[in-house]
């Protein structure tokens, strides 16, 4: 089994950005937009996003995987829970509302009715832009921020050593652990295993699932105990660590941060002193379903 | 005589079990992802799940925290899936809980020990994906009905049936090699 990162260097504004400074805009945004329906702050911090994922300039070939499950949990989420269901809105959207076809419509010979509310349909364009916006930043990760960048990264940012270790260890550890399941996954098939042909009821499926992964697992655990010797043997954990993959802010990397607490801090006063987080239905948006 | 482990130590050995449990995690959750509950549309089996579960439970609340916390980080990187705090927070937590448990457990193929195992697996992964999916109330502005059907019970659900099935099998082939190589 092939297991590759989605990471290569495009030479996009993204790549010369320090993985710290993107780490801390990320959170910025994510905290900034989760605490707002204003659908002009949604827009504005939409539009940033827009720009943001432009700066990595990640082909959809590149991307299709991650945008596909983007896709269906969007439909899921805002098509079926808010739109068809009426779901999805309880809480944020007040009842009642201006129907959008207040007298029913007709559909292949037929009148039907519907309650789809104006409101509840402007929701949903905010939860499109909240959640599109938050997936833009974060699906970016994984195409262009260097997996020898996390453990250096976690660890400048505050994370003690061994936890940031780890993270790079579990880096380490995933190519190799790929090819003792593509051995472990033959040796079994020899045998008779057949993944591919799992039948029956769920925890019929669940089971089968043992013959691979109970021998895939012991042997990582009793290999772990030469790697953490050798570790042992060489000082792990004695000193201050010093990380291979070298990190340096730039100019740009320092107004990036001061960005992110404008936009955070921003956003918080707006929201909770000036009280502009509510959500509410631009009057232009009523206009057209007046009639 | 039973001896009492220290269940917040987090030294080297640690630390390659932690590494080890996330990626064990991620390269199983990437494999088989091809594997979908039966009459669903998309929601995947996941039986990687039970990985952290069984770190914490063998290695610790710190050990079991991050082999679901990172692990499910990798995995979605690998996918090409992008970061989702909360649910990589809720997948530590399946891992972190059953850790709670692992001064408990000393003979790993004890009735007690996997009764206890097995109570762990239904709280951690209560109170995992009970938190991943209420973080969608203020990250989606989803209504409860949409967070208790659409997205904790599909997760939940899933989570304790690999769980309660794969991990007591673990648990006795762990205990064998404990045996075998004389740690323990």
């Amino acid at each position: 089994m092939l297991v590759a990162w989605n990471y290569h260097y495009r030479n996009s504004p993204m790549d010369h950005i320090d993985p710290r400074a993107r780490w801390i805009f990320s959170f910025a945004f994510l905290f900034a937009v989760t605490q707002t329906w204003n659908p002009l702050l949604l827009a504005g911090l939409f539009a940033i996003a827009l720009v943001w994922y432009a700066m990595g300039r990640v082909s959809w070939k590149d991307a299709r995987r991650g945008w596909l499950l983007i896709s269906f949990m969007l439909f899921s989420m805002i098509v079926v829970n808010t739109i068809i269901t009426g779901g999805g809105a309880g809480g944020v959207v007040p009842p009642g509302g201006q129907l959008v076809w207040p007298d029913g419509f007709s559909l292949f010979g037929r009148h039907l009715t519907y309650g789809l509310t104006v409101e509840r349909l402007w929701f949903a364009i905010s939860q499109l832009m909240r959640i599109l916006g938050i997936s833009l930043l974060f699906i970016l990760i994984p195409y262009t921020m260097d997996s020898r960048a996390y453990g250096a990264t976690f660890s400048k940012l505050g994370l003690p050593d061994r936890l940031a270790y780890t993270m790079e260890l579990a880096f380490r550890f995933i190519p190799s652990l790929a090819r003792n399941l593509a051995v472990t996954l033959d040796a079994q098939k020899a045998r008779g295993f057949e993944l591919e042909k799992v039948r029956g009821g769920l925890i019929k499926k669940i089971a089968r699932i043992a013959p691979l992964l109970i021998p895939l697992t012991m042997n990582a655990i009793l290999s772990s105990e030469d790697i953490a010797n050798a570790m042992d043997l060489r000082g792990f954990g004695q000193r201050k660590r010093t990380w291979l993959f070298a990190l340096q802010y730039h100019w740009w990397d320092w107004v990036l941060i001061a960005f992110s607490v404008v936009l955070l801090v921003g956003v918080t006063v707006l929201v909770h002193a000036l009280g502009m987080g509510g959500f509410a239905v631009p009057a232009w948006f009523y206009t057209f379903f007046a009639g | 005589m039973e001896e009492k482990k220290s269940i917040w130590k987090f030294g080297t050995r640690e630390v390659v079990y932690a590494a080890i449990g996330a990626a064990l995690y991620a390269v199983l959750t990437y494999a088989l992802n091809f594997l979908q509950l039966p009459g669903t549309g998309n929601v995947t089996m996941r039986p990687a799940i039970v990985i952290p579960m069984f770190f914490g439970i063998a290695f610790g609340p710190i050990v079991g925290f991050i082999a679901g916390f990172v692990g499910n980080i990798l995995a979605d990187l690998l996918s090409g899936y992008g970061f989702w705090f909360w649910w990589d927070l809720g997948n530590g937590i399946v891992g972190l809980l059953p850790g709670l448990f692992s001064a408990l457990i000393v003979n790993y193929r004890a009735g007690k020990s996997i009764l206890l195992a097995e109570l762990s697996v239904i709280l951690g992964s209560g109170l995992g994906m009970g938190l991943a999916s209420v973080s969608e109330r203020w990250v989606s502005g989803a209504d409860w009905n949409t967070v208790l059907v659409a997205n904790f019970l599909p997760a939940f659900l899933t989570d304790i049936a690999n769980g309660l099935v794969l991990l007591p099998l673990l648990m006795v082939a762990f205990a064998a090699v404990i045996n075998r190589s004389g740690r323990g």
